[in-house]
């Protein structure tokens, strides 16, 4: 059994109520290190809710949530990890460099770091030349690149993504894609969640799928493509409609 | 600079560049700047007398401008935060939300003192063309009282916009404020005249609410009075600020409860 030294995060009996609803039931889970586990659900079945307890934006009703095997909602702890959220919620008012100078300044980063970071990222995600616009101007692809620039601006050891493929188009997609293989195998441990059952089909180590706040597969892609010979997407379909894989 | 400073520089900065890229505040210099001059140049009758009432207004022109830019940043502050949902990334970094509020409040109020200063140059100048005196000690007591009402009205408004929605916060304030700045210092004397409920009610309100008049200090600068005595100017400095502090903690701890 692997110990908590091994592992990025570790949720125990998680349980998260907004009031009579149970967004999260009694979730157990963890990714370990340099793993990349794709997080699936349909809508409403408590991914976000989540993620949100993840990176300590809300505390558990019941259960316990270690990441880096300390509390999330400790602002050191956070220092390790990078989060994209699902839509582009960043200042339309910043260019991506004010942004990631911003970003880099909460972190904590001296100014020289940065500067040298702040080189590299937009040299990776290929947003060099439009530096100097705002952010108002970008495009959704565009801007998905600022996300994950920013969330790989502390160098983090985890990243954890919501819904990064979500309104990209086929070459933004491909090129966000292949950003995170590299990053898997410079080996960053990656938890995203999505509907894309594609590309997580193509990235991902494991998969955890939930239904109705419960976790009803946590396993390999692999085993669970290999139950029934089929896509994800069917399996995907067929797991839901079971609840779960024998 | 440790991290924690860091932080905290990053966040002053943010505010800033978000004030000052929003034309609204351009407006409103540009409103200032072409009602405050005209009216501080007018010379009715060719008496000096006369044109103190005019100064006058001037300045109350500038109280009505700076509380609206206090209330105005201070309300949107952390409204526009969760509305856009910018404090999702933000938070996910590693600063607590007490360096968040820190940090985004003294960018306000480093913003609003901006506007404030460029308020009282354009004043003390049209006030140089006139043979007025510049730079008195009274002028700078008045700019540093003013100023500190700023920061208390800028976290007022701070912790208004987590108790209730931006629009009925600021309609509050803005009522509350200038209510408190014109009949502040006669409440006690009106609670005496009236009874029951009403009394405790009055009598409530001149012992918690923000004493706005307290930082007046138009009358003296224009009438040539002079400035208050040390001990009272540093008394109603101290009462600015832990005013401003009370309502922070009062903030500080809405956010720490708040789910996002």
């Amino acid at each position: 059994m692997s110990s908590m030294e091994d592992k990025c995060f570790e949720l125990v009996g998680v349980s998260r109520s907004f009031g009579d609803l149970k967004a999260v039931d009694d979730l157990t889970l963890s990714l370990g290190r340099g793993e990349v586990t794709g997080f699936l659900g349909t809508n409403g079945a408590g991914k976000t809710t989540t993620i949100k307890m993840l990176i300590g934006l809300i505390r558990p009703t019941a259960g316990t949530v270690r990441l880096f095997g300390e509390d999330p909602t400790q602002a050191s702890t956070r220092a390790r990890i990078g989060y994209m959220p699902e839509m582009a919620y960043y200042y339309p008012f910043l260019t991506v460099r004010e942004l990631l100078a911003f970003y880099g300044g909460v972190c904590g980063m001296d100014r020289r770091t940065i500067r040298t970071r702040t080189d590299e990222l937009l040299k990776d995600v290929e947003l060099e030349e439009a530096a100097k616009r705002p952010l108002k101007t970008y495009s959704k692809g565009m801007l998905q690149r600022a996300g994950i620039a920013q969330a790989l601006l502390n160098d983090p050891d985890l990243l954890i993504l919501d819904e990064p493929f979500t309104g990209l188009d086929p070459l933004a997609r491909i090129h966000f894609r292949n950003l995170l293989k590299k990053l898997r195998d410079r080996g960053k441990s990656i938890f995203f969640s999505s509907h894309e059952l594609g590309e997580t089909e193509l990235l991902c180590d494991n998969v955890a799928i939930m239904k109705k706040g419960r976790c009803i597969y946590h396993g390999p892609v692999d085993r669970l493509a290999g139950d029934g010979g089929g896509n994800l997407e069917r399996l995907f379909l067929e797991v839901l409609e079971k609840g779960g894989v024998s | 600079m440790k991290g924690g400073m860091r932080r905290i520089a990053a966040l002053v900065k943010l505010s800033l560049l978000e004030l000052w890229r929003r034309n609204d505040m351009f407006v409103l210099l540009v409103l200032a700047l072409v009602l405050l001059v005209p009216l501080s140049l007018a010379r009715p009758f060719g008496t000096a007398g006369a044109t103190r009432y005019f100064d006058e207004a001037a300045l109350l022109l500038i109280w009505g401008y700076s509380l609206f830019v206090a209330l105005g940043t201070g309300g949107r502050l952390f409204s526009n935060e969760f509305a856009n949902r910018t404090v999702y990334p933000l938070l996910a970094k590693p600063v607590s939300r007490g360096q968040l509020l820190l940090g985004k409040y003294l960018g306000a109020v480093a913003a609003s003192w901006s506007a404030l200063a460029f308020f009282y140059v354009l004043w003390a100048l049209s006030a140089l063309l006139r043979g007025g005196e510049l730079l008195t000690p009274c002028f700078f007591q008045a700019f540093v009282l003013h100023a500190t009402f700023m920061a208390l009205a800028v976290a007022a408004a701070v912790a208004g916009s987590f108790l209730l929605t931006p629009s009925a916060s600021a309609t509050l304030l803005a009522i509350l404020f200038p209510g408190m700045f014109f009949f502040g210092r006669r409440l006690l004397d009106y609670a005496e005249n009236v009874s029951g409920v009403l009394r405790g009610l009055v009598a409530a309100v001149y012992w918690v609410a923000p004493h706005a008049e307290f930082f007046d200090m138009r009358q003296r600068l224009v009438h040539g009075w002079g400035g208050v005595e040390a001990g009272v100017f540093l008394a109603v400095v101290g009462y600015g600020v832990a005013y401003s502090a009370v309502l922070l903690l009062v903030a500080r701890f809405l956010f720490n409860r708040k789910s996002l």
